[in-house]
């Protein structure tokens, strides 16, 4: 059902493994920790193996390496990239000032790029959404009740600020408020989670067993 | 500290492992009673249990984004999906690029997420052996750095070396992401169309996107809808299953294509959800209504 896995031997013994992985990480539930573990060290396993090669083949070597082996000359900043890329393979044994130079290059590179598209990206284009002008009824309902909600909901954040009983009343229904967001939230999560369980269920008794084919 | 709640010593079937108590051993039987659901599901008529969303509005605007597009269009697959959250995505993932494929467009894989390229290749190999056009199919591979790989796919979207007549039209068009027609974002559990709308939109307005993710994100992405940034969106399991259903009613049933979710099963797993949640509410309510009024003992009284 998955569609990733042949019709041959490979495909057989791809299914077998991913059936009994599933039952080992389900087995978990009824208190068999054995099975489980072995499937989380399969996982952290698998998933550094996966990395390591994915960041070798697809961005070192193409990207690095090899543009700087056929053109040495033609691609100046790349041995500033080799450097910090080896700084940041050392670091075990190079000085902390020397690792903190990439490092504090990649978390501000990610920082910058990351804040900067939520601003310009969501945070504006969403104000100057909220800030249409009145339009059907129906829209400026939609809108005072959403403008309420926020407002009461900010409210409930302020602490240690003097309040009466009218700010206390609604920074009470702020939070109540904010936790039927959640709670709402939360129920899309469950959607998501209970369809993945559906789905592991039915690639067992469908692509392993054989059974509602 | 005493001994009263330490873990009875192991013994018999169950020395060397956790005897299993309390909820433990409700999750054998729920998941024998979905197993049942399952089959129950599928062995019952057609439309006796509905999971696609009558509402078929998503399903008309991703459909109408696909429509507008050119003949011969170049979509470009931002492939971000997680393997934790992908196989609910899956049928309407694939039935998109079904749609896409049989309207004669070409699609060029890329990632700048790590879940997301596995994903991506694991596709592209099952399109490639399902007898998908090899012409018609480009893999850009995988671009690290995240919000800044994608910054960098906006002017130089070609890895080195590719080839083939998507990536020549690609490079006449310019080699960055203004080349394609449309961007069909696949999204997970961090990466997805919300960095793409960030990263992509901003610097390429004129795009546009069309996304999948997983329910829960939902909520999240539901606003760039309203402003216009995305196109169109198919968030929930149910859009997701009027979607496949759309699609093979359209183009004929897709070979490969994986199946939604069984409805009994879902509606199995909700009514027990609903169960678990009003036993916990019934529970909680004496603490709702307020700390209990102090004891008056006769000591205080005197």
């Amino acid at each position: 059902m998955s569609g990733f896995f042949d019709e041959g031997l490979a495909g057989v013994v791809a299914t077998w493994i991913a059936a009994l992985v599933t039952i080992g990480v389900w087995a978990y539930l009824a208190g068999e920790r054995r099975f489980f573990r072995l499937a989380q060290h399969l996982l952290a396993g698998l998933a550094t193996g996966y990395l390591t090669v994915l960041a070798v083949r697809e961005v070192l070597i193409p990207r690095l390496l090899e543009p700087l082996v056929s053109d040495p000359g033609g691609q100046l900043l790349l041995w500033p990239a080799l450097v910090l890329v080896l700084a940041m393979a050392g670091a075990r044994w190079l000085a902390r000032p020397v690792v903190a130079v990439p490092a504090a290059i990649l978390v501000a590179g990610v920082a910058a790029f990351a804040l900067g598209g939520a601003v310009v990206g969501t945070l504006l284009p969403q104000m100057a959404g909220t800030l249409l002008p009145p339009g059907p009824a129906g829209s400026v309902v939609n809108g005072l009740i959403g403008l309420v909600i926020t407002a009461l909901v900010l409210v409930g954040f302020l602490h240690g600020v003097p309040r009466g009983r009218l700010m206390v009343g609604a920074a009470g229904t702020g939070r109540w408020l904010l936790l039927g967001g959640i709670g709402g939230w939360l129920g899309f999560l469950l959607v998501s989670r209970l369809a993945l369980l559906v789905d592991r269920l039915q690639f067992l008794l469908v692509d392993w067993l054989g059974i509602a084919r | 500290m005493t001994d009263a709640g330490a873990a009875p010593p192991a013994s018999g079937r169950f020395r060397g492992r956790q005897r299993p108590r309390g909820m433990a051993l409700w999750w054998p039987a729920l998941l024998g009673a979905l197993s049942i659901a399952v089959l129950i599901g599928s062995a019952a008529a057609t439309g006796t249990l509905q999971l696609a969303n009558p509402d078929q509005s998503s399903v008309s605007e991703v459909r109408a984004a696909f429509e507008a597009l050119p003949d011969d269009a170049l979509v470009v697959v931002g492939m971000d999906a997680d393997l934790g959250t992908y196989p609910e995505i899956m049928p309407a993932v694939r039935a998109a690029f079904d749609d896409l494929l049989a309207r004669g467009a070409s699609l060029a894989f890329v990632s700048v997420s790590v879940e997301g390229r596995a994903v991506a290749a694991a596709e592209l190999a099952r399109l490639r052996s399902a007898g998908a056009d090899a012409d018609a199919l480009l893999d850009l591979g995988f671009t690290s750095g995240v919000e800044a790989a994608l910054v960098r796919l906006v002017s130089d979207a070609l890895p080195a070396g590719a080839s083939g007549a998507v990536a020549d039209t690609v490079t006449e068009r310019g080699g960055g992401l203004a080349a394609f027609d449309m961007a069909l974002l696949i999204g997970g559990g961090d990466v997805g169309p919300r960095t793409w709308v960030e990263q992509v939109g901003t610097r390429l307005p004129q795009l546009p996107m069309v996304g999948i993710a997983p329910t829960f994100a939902q909520p999240e992405l539901v606003p760039y809808l309203r402003t216009g940034q995305l196109e169109a969106l198919l968030a929930t399991v149910r859009d997701d299953a009027a979607f496949v259903e759309s699609v093979a009613a359209t183009n004929g049933e897709p070979a490969t294509a994986g199946g939604s979710p069984s409805a009994a099963a879902m509606l199995l797993g909700m009514l027990v959800a609903l169960a678990v949640l009003g036993r916990a509410l019934v529970g909680a309510l004496p603490r709702l209504r307020g700390p209990a009024p102090p004891q008056v003992t006769e000591d205080d009284e005197a």
